[in-house]
């Protein structure tokens, strides 16, 4: 189940990847003479309201959504192990600030602070810098549940004979902390990866479908998500929801890749 | 034994006095956080290429005393109070990084399990490169040579293949002469050797034994060896101190302390029955 979930997972990015030449047009496109049309040659998922191909759209959505999500994921991850490495091996004051930060990050609603955040950042902001306005927020502000089980991780390592021996090597801390602490970091790190990006996938997914996300004409799962806000519309013509359908499919791909406890640490 | 009018720690220490310099000289209480006196005033001394046994049963506080000397026991929460002093130098006052520039160039640690005390995540490469960084800026390339030469003296396979494999890749066995290697990498005065047998069987034990004894000899390396096997210390020691209750029990000569029969009749005995005996006297 897990390889069969990989494999899609990995079919999915190959066809995203290559959407420049799987898409049948260009996702701005307009075709002012098929507005709103259901599915039919050359539109197999029909057209929007403006006219664009559907198909092409989602195909370079998903790429918007598939790369980044996970680059923000990685963002964050990297930031977490930053902090707990260091509030692990530094100890002191420096532990207590990067405790009390997590606590206070893990306190906050997370997605009215995403939500405010991105509020307070312009509104017409271009499609390029909307993205990476959007995926850096994710990441800036997603580190503080990774930091917690890493810094968990880098303390129990800290205990153990391994950090023993280096000590009594007379190795200096900052090497126990690279050398020895962080190669065995790497399972925790990567159980967090797999566990934040489809987080943050369904994260941008909310902020598209409440206009704080990406901005047109740039595609995104979350953006494109925006048409099913007219649920009768959804009744009448279900090819709207193909967005949704390929969210769910791709989380819940990387919920079975993930479930199976392959990242002891 | 250990009543009377002077202490038979007491009497170890005189007696150790009377035959030159001690290279380590320790007295020392260690408290843990909930437990306090873990230790209470154990004093011995160990001369320049001496080997001395530690014995006690299991909870004595062996493996505490061997921290302690390399202050290490904030790891586990304790706190040495009295003195160690070690060259001279009084190991309580040093700070951290004078600590760090004592600990695997002139005090060594060989600790008691090989499979945790590797890091899994590294090749043995880099526990040996780790090992001599940390007291030599001599580049490392230049230093593996010389590393083989040991690997060789050590009976391990010294090519390259070894040396990229892992933690879980080699013996029991083998991870403890990969320990050992790396504790005397910088030839230090002092091998604190922490049950380095007690995984092992008994062919394992015997062959460890004596690389201890040929390198001790061959480097004029003075050995603290911390175990509950009296077989072997009295293989080993010279001289051995007894652990019971915190307290050190007895000191003294390896025939005094166990009897001129000790290579026979504490095997069969064991750790229990022969504190029994000590405390019995």
């Amino acid at each position: 189940m897990r390889r069969a979930s990989i494999a899609v997972l990995g079919a999915i990015l190959i066809v995203l990847l290559c959407a420049d030449w799987i898409a049948p047009f260009p996702y701005e496109r307009q075709f002012r003479a098929d507005v709103a049309v259901p599915p039919c040659r050359p539109y197999r998922l029909g057209t929007d309201a403006l006219g664009r191909d559907r198909l092409s759209r989602l195909i370079y959505g998903g790429r918007v959504s598939m790369v980044l999500a996970p680059l923000a994921a990685l963002l964050a991850v990297a930031l977490a192990l930053l902090a707990g490495l260091t509030a692990g091996c530094l100890g002191g004051w420096w532990e207590r600030v990067v405790t009390t930060a997590t606590d206070l990050c893990l306190s906050l609603p997370w997605l009215f602070l995403l939500l405010a955040a991105r509020a307070m950042l312009p509104l017409n902001a271009g499609p390029a810098t909307s993205i990476v306005i959007t995926f850096g927020l994710l990441g800036l502000l997603g580190w503080a549940g990774p930091s917690r089980i890493l810094l968990a991780a880098v303390k129990r390592h800290q205990r153990s004979d391994f950090v023993l021996l280096a000590r009594s090597e007379g190795c200096p801390p900052w090497r126990i902390a690279l050398v020895q602490i962080l190669p065995n970091l790497r399972p925790v790190a990567a159980a967090q990866f797999w566990v934040t990006a489809p987080a943050f996938l369904l994260s941008e997914a909310n902020l598209g479908l409440l206009g704080l996300g990406v901005a047109e004409p740039a595609p995104s799962w979350g953006n494109l998500l925006r048409e099913m806000e007219n649920l009768s519309a959804v009744a009448r013509n279900p090819w709207i929801a193909a967005p949704l359908v390929a969210l769910v499919m791709v989380v819940s791909c990387f919920q079975v890749a993930i479930s199976t406890g392959d990242f002891e640490a | 034994m250990s009543s009377g009018g002077q202490s038979s720690a007491e009497r170890g220490r005189a007696a150790v006095s009377r035959g030159g310099e001690a290279l380590l000289s320790v007295h020392l209480s260690v408290d843990y956080r909930n437990k306090p006196e873990v230790l209470r005033e154990v004093a011995f001394d160990i001369l320049p290429g001496e080997a001395f046994g530690l014995v006690g049963a299991s909870g004595s506080g062996k493996s505490t005393i061997a921290l302690a000397i390399l202050r290490l026991l904030d790891m586990r929460g304790g706190a040495a109070r009295g003195s160690i002093c070690f060259e001279g130098r009084e190991l309580l006052n040093c700070g951290e990084k004078e600590m760090r520039r004592v600990r695997g160039r002139q005090i060594a640690l060989v600790p008691q399990s090989p499979a945790s005390a590797l890091n899994p995540a590294l090749r043995l490469e880099t526990h040996f490169r780790e090992a001599w960084q940390a007291h030599s800026t001599r580049p490392w390339k230049e230093a593996r040579t010389s590393v083989r030469d040991l690997l060789v003296r050590l009976e391990l396979p010294a090519g390259e293949a070894f040396f990229r494999r892992y933690p879980h890749q080699i013996s029991v066995g083998q991870a403890q002469r990969v320990l050992i290697a790396m504790a005397v990498l910088h030839r230090p005065a002092l091998l604190i050797a922490d049950e380095p047998t007690s995984a092992l069987d008994t062919a394992a034990q015997r062959e460890i034994l004596g690389l201890l004894r040929g390198l001790s000899r061959e480097f004029a390396m003075a050995t603290l060896y911390i175990s509950h096997d009296l077989a072997s210390v009295a293989a080993l020691c010279q001289r051995v101190g007894v652990l019971r209750g915190g307290r050190l029990a007895e000191c003294g000569a390896v025939e005094t302390v166990m009897g001129a029969d000790a290579r026979v009749g504490l095997v069969a005995s064991g750790i229990d029955g022969f504190i029994h005996a000590v405390n019995a006297s």
